[in-house]
């Protein structure tokens, strides 16, 4: 049975969760990629308000578009450098695809985040997508920071406690 | 041709491109009902069955598969007595148009000039129909048909493709060596696996680029020569698994098409690991 994870997502939730489990995500999690990621993170280095609390999220790496959300590759540059700097900031599950660095999964461990892959399904995401907003930086049209209100969404722990799941 | 003929020409490639979109053939299905009964990793049946039930609820919504909804690739098929024309051209790409918008393809066409395309300053185009089909592709068939196969390309694969020369030694077995080399490689940078392999051999780039695409347009899962079954034994071998989780299940299919050599030492080999989804492929006779 797949474990049910709801944003915002305490420390002794990521606490529990181990390299291999299946779990469920619900609840409103942020969606970016390679475009908006980078601008996040430099927000939050010139130490200027963000728009969304990130304290417990999770951020998903995908576009989203009238034709939905699926992931995108977690290793690409822009995207897997802001993993570290957004898990310091407070997000605590890091959703995308795709074999990540050791020293990713090491900044992983040393905030208590964690890195879960989900499969690329976006017709069956769609029917677990309820809500849908653009939460930041609108003129990069699907690129933008969305906030979506997911239904139990599918995926497996990959990287956890300096273990990862490609090894 | 009439008005009406026109029309209908660009219905029949909207729907037929809605399909290609949001739908696997039989084969493919059935190709994912034999690797969920083999597969002996339970994560690895997992995001099996995960793919096939979304391939389900895609078709059931005339839905897209994947969100990355691709950049439409066309091939046409002339038979003797059909011809080409600009009008028919012209139909075409309004019904790619028309399919795209109405899938929806995802909005990911880059405006502006040469620059701005390529740094993509210039900013999105926010309808769907302004992701451009690519040159279309025609080539003859015995058959008295116009025959049009759309196939949607995502931009996962593309990033592990490989176009590049081989030297072949003078034996079949050091170009599929070589198949095998690159396909490993590329499959385990691509996510989403299981893949089907497509590959071309030609005397040029583009020869070996055209061929490959022809591979998806002809290839069937469950009809397999001695060599695709031995690169996609030897690449599964790998244990890289669906989503790079291990398993046996790397790649399902290889679809391989040689065409016309020269003599040389060398063959141009084109390889692109297709995601789960591709080829994403419809047929229509216009």
């Amino acid at each position: 049975m797949p474990k049910q994870i709801s944003t915002p997502i305490p420390e002794e939730t990521v606490r529990a969760l181990q390299v291999g489990d299946t779990v469920e995500i619900s609840g409103y999690i942020l969606c970016g990629r390679d475009a908006v990621l980078p601008k996040l993170v430099a927000l939050i280095e010139a130490g200027e308000q963000l728009p969304e609390d990130l304290r417990g999220q999770v951020i998903f790496h995908t576009a989203v578009s009238p034709a939905g959300v699926g992931p995108t590759s977690s290793n690409k540059l822009e995207i897997e450098s802001s993993i570290e700097p957004l898990s310091k900031a407070g997000v605590k599950l890091h959703l995308g695809k795709g074999a990540l660095r050791p020293e990713t999964v090491a900044a992983l461990e040393r905030e208590n985040a964690v890195y879960a892959v989900i499969p690329p399904v976006t017709a069956l995401l769609g029917e677990k997508t309820l809500e849908t907003r653009c939460a930041a930086f609108p003129e990069l049209g699907m690129e933008a920071l969305y906030m979506i209100l997911a239904d139990r969404y599918p995926a497996i722990i990959a990287a956890a406690h300096g273990r990862s799941i490609y090894d | 041709m009439t008005e009406t003929g026109q029309a209908d020409v660009a219905s029949r490639v909207s729907e037929a491109l809605v399909t290609a979109g949001s739908t696997f053939r039989p084969d493919k299905k059935e190709a994912y009902r034999q690797a969920i009964r083999r597969e002996q990793n339970p994560r690895a049946k997992w995001v099996l069955e995960t793919i096939l039930e979304n391939a389900e609820a895609a078709e059931k919504n005339r839905a897209p598969l994947c969100d990355d909804t691709g950049i439409p690739h066309l091939l046409l098929e002339v038979g003797p007595d059909r011809c080409i024309t600009g009008q028919l051209l012209s139909q075409i790409r309004q019904g790619v148009a028309e399919g795209l918008r109405k899938l929806p393809g995802r909005p990911m066409g880059i405006m502006g000039n040469d620059i701005q395309r390529l740094d993509q300053s210039g900013g999105l185009n926010p309808d769907s129909a302004g992701v451009e089909p690519t040159p279309l592709l025609i080539r003859e068939t015995p058959e008295n048909v116009l025959r049009l196969h759309i196939l949607m390309f995502g931009g996962g694969p593309a990033i592990r493709a490989k176009t590049y020369r081989v030297f072949h030694r003078h034996s079949a077995q050091t170009v599929s060596d070589e198949i095998v080399s690159w396909a490993t490689e590329a499959v385990k940078q691509l996510g989403c696996t299981p893949c089907t392999l497509a590959v071309g051999v030609g005397r040029s780039h583009f020869e070996a680029s055209a061929l490959m695409l022809q591979a998806q347009a002809d290839g069937r899962y469950d009809r397999q020569t001695d060599m695709e079954k031995e690169i996609t034994s030897r690449v599964n071998a790998a244990d890289i698994g669906p989503l790079g989780l291990h398993g046996g299940t790397s790649v399902l299919a290889t679809f391989l098409k040689v065409g016309p050599q020269r003599a040389s030492g060398v063959r141009i080999v084109c390889l692109r690991p297709a995601c789960c989804f591709e080829p994403r492929i419809a047929t229509v006779d216009l």
